[in-house]
Parts: C-alpha cells; sequence; structure tokens
C-alpha cells in the first residue's frame, strides 16, 4: 500500500518543537461560577461541598466555592458563538455541525484537512483549582509529537501538544499535554480488518 | 475524609460505577460544552469510524476525579493527573468502572503525597489508563503498608 499519503504531515512533523500559539491568553467563554460547576458536577455525581457551599470551602482554605479540577480546562474552552458573528446553524439537516467549534481541531496549521478528530491521552499538572470568580485561558500550543498513522479508524496522525491555563490575574494554575488524533475516516475500500 | 494516617501502600479505594446512557451523555455535554457529536449521536459517531456515541475526554477525567474525591475528601489536593491514556471507546449503554489503589505515599513538609493509580474498565477491559492521581492529604500520623 502506498504511503504517499503521509507525505502530507510532513510539514507538521517538521514543525515539532514549535509553539503555535503566542504569548496571548485564548480565555474562555465563563467566568467560574456556582452554577456552571454544579452543571459539571451533575453528572459525575460529586457531592464534595468545597464545590457547592462557601462555607465548607472556606474550612478547607479556600477564599470561596472551587471548581473541580479537571473543569479547568472546561472554563479554558472559547464560546462557541459571540454577539455579532455569523449563525453556527447553517442547516436543519439532522446531522448537520456547526459552522465553527471551538472543540475540533479546524484550526490545525500546516497539516492536511481532517474530518475525524479525538483525544487520546491527556496530562496535567495542577498548581491550585479555579475559584468562583475568576477566567482562566490558555497560553500557547507547542506541538510536542506528530506521528502519522493508519488506524482501523482511517488515515491521520496523532499529535502531541502543550500548554498553560492562565487566569484573568495572570496566574498559571495548569499545565497540559494532550495527545490527539486526527484523521480522515477510512472509507468501504480503505477500512482495516 | 482520608487522612494521611490512614493511608497504606496497595490499599484499594472504593470503586465507582458510572452507567452511560444517552441521557447521562446529554447531561455531560451540557455541563462540559464538549458538543462533539461523536459523543452524543449514533450516526455521526458511526459516520467517523467509531461503532456508537462515546464518552468524552471530560466526562472520563471527571470520573477519575469523583473516584480521588471520594477517597480524599474536601481537604485533600489534586496535583496533577499522569497517563491518562484512552485506549478503547466508552461506548453509550456501558457502564464504566473506575477504580484505583495506593501505589506510593510520603511526606512532604505539612503534606502527605499520595500517588493512586487509577483505570477504567468496561466489561473488565481497561479503557483508559492505568495512570496516576497524585494527591495531597491533611498529615494526621505515618503511613502504614498492607499486607
Amino acid at each position: 500500500m502506498s504511503e504517499d499519503w503521509k507525505s502530507e504531515w510532513q510539514p507538521l512533523t517538521e514543525a515539532v518543537g514549535r509553539d503555535f500559539g503566542d504569548s496571548t491568553v485564548v480565555f474562555g467563554a465563563d467566568t467560574v461560577e456556582p452554577g456552571t460547576i454544579r452543571r459539571y458536577l451533575e453528572p459525575l455525581e460529586i457531592g464534595c461541598p468545597i464545590h457547592y457551599d462557601a462555607d465548607a470551602a472556606r474550612a478547607a482554605g479556600y477564599p470561596d466555592i472551587v471548581a473541580p479540577y479537571t473543569a479547568t480546562m472546561v472554563y479554558s474552552v472559547p464560546p462557541m458563538w459571540r454577539p455579532g458573528e455569523p449563525t453556527l446553524y447553517e442547516s436543519p439537516d439532522r446531522d448537520a455541525q456547526p459552522a465553527r467549534s471551538p472543540i475540533n481541531n479546524e484550526d490545525l496549521p500546516l497539516a492536511p484537512k481532517t474530518t475525524g478528530f479525538f483525544a487520546t491521552d491527556i496530562s496535567m499538572e495542577f498548581l491550585r483549582p479555579l475559584t468562583v470568580g475568576e477566567r482562566v485561558g490558555r497560553r500557547g500550543q507547542r506541538l510536542i509529537s506528530c506521528t502519522p498513522k493508519q488506524t482501523s479508524m482511517g488515515r491521520g496522525a496523532f499529535l502531541t501538544w502543550e500548554s498553560e491555563l492562565v487566569t484573568d490575574r495572570g496566574e498559571v494554575v495548569a499545565r497540559v499535554r494532550t495527545g490527539t488524533y486526527a484523521y480522515n475516516p477510512a472509507g468501504p475500500e480503505e477500512e482495516q480488518p | 475524609m482520608t487522612n494521611f494516617g490512614d493511608v497504606t501502600i496497595g490499599q484499594e479505594l472504593p470503586p465507582v460505577e458510572f452507567p452511560l446512557s444517552v441521557y447521562r451523555l446529554v447531561v455531560a455535554a451540557g455541563g462540559n460544552r464538549d458538543f462533539n457529536s461523536i459523543h452524543h449521536n449514533t450516526a455521526y459517531a458511526q459516520a467517523t469510524g467509531a461503532p456508537e456515541m462515546y464518552a468524552s475526554t471530560f466526562i472520563l477525567m471527571g470520573m477519575w476525579e469523583r473516584l480521588v474525591r471520594d477517597y480524599i475528601g474536601p481537604a485533600g489536593t489534586i496535583r496533577s493527573i499522569k497517563d491518562f491514556r484512552m485506549r478503547r471507546f466508552n461506548l453509550v449503554g456501558s457502564v464504566v468502572k473506575v477504580r484505583g489503589r495506593v501505589r506510593d505515599a510520603r511526606r512532604d513538609g505539612a503534606h502527605g503525597i499520595v500517588t493512586l493509580e487509577v483505570e477504567s474498565l468496561v466489561d473488565g477491559q481497561v479503557t483508559v489508563g492505568p495512570g496516576t492521581v497524585e494527591v495531597t492529604l491533611p498529615h494526621a500520623g505515618t503511613v502504614g503498608t498492607a499486607g
């Protein structure tokens, strides 16, 4: 089988080590507040009072209610839509996708266009949890590795990125290393056994 | 609440099970804002090569926090999550079991630092991990050793 498709990933492979972000912090959509904390916890059924009760949080040494550590990255996700932007919903088709999404990899630089994308692995270092009233954003997007590979899902590349999560006061609260697989789903003729 | 003095190497954390219905995945997407259709739309997920819609990274990481927070209580802190590797899809209709055990424990000044080994399983097969979660616990005694 030809390996020519891998050459499309060569520009990104050669960019390993480059920071595709800059010193700008790209902030998440929402300030940390009790309502969004509660909605994050609801499907997980985490009942620890430091996430619901300010007195309990203060008794544990925090200035106010704190967000779960694993929600830190959630609060760094930018909005899907802002006032003045064009609509996200261009089609009434049942499975129509939004015109833009901060979760997907539509702006992947130097890479061939891909339609499939999922996270493969994450490592996070937490310096402290977020407190009600704070905002957080992502700073930096350093490419650590790029490995083209065909899998049962399709053809694409495994990518590893590093970022910092920074509050609106400039404090780093977490460092993140994220692995992703960006790919084009296998057609019937390409599907692997 | 777990105190550092109660920790023993090899100690198992009480496991937590998460039945994954469509309903739960939708509530999770609303809470964590990962609206990628692979997590709540069967047809879309299958078009991307997956057998069904599957749990997102955020809910899977949150499951680990639930296990750990239940163990450490409000006075504990989480310092890191490492090697959170998603090896298999956690599909709708399955039950994700998250379990962990104490791999290491040491003193560091006013804190006790405990390294937990954590993994998620579906039908006995590991779907996430095994990775580690490093936590701190209040200092209240010495570290025992199981067995």
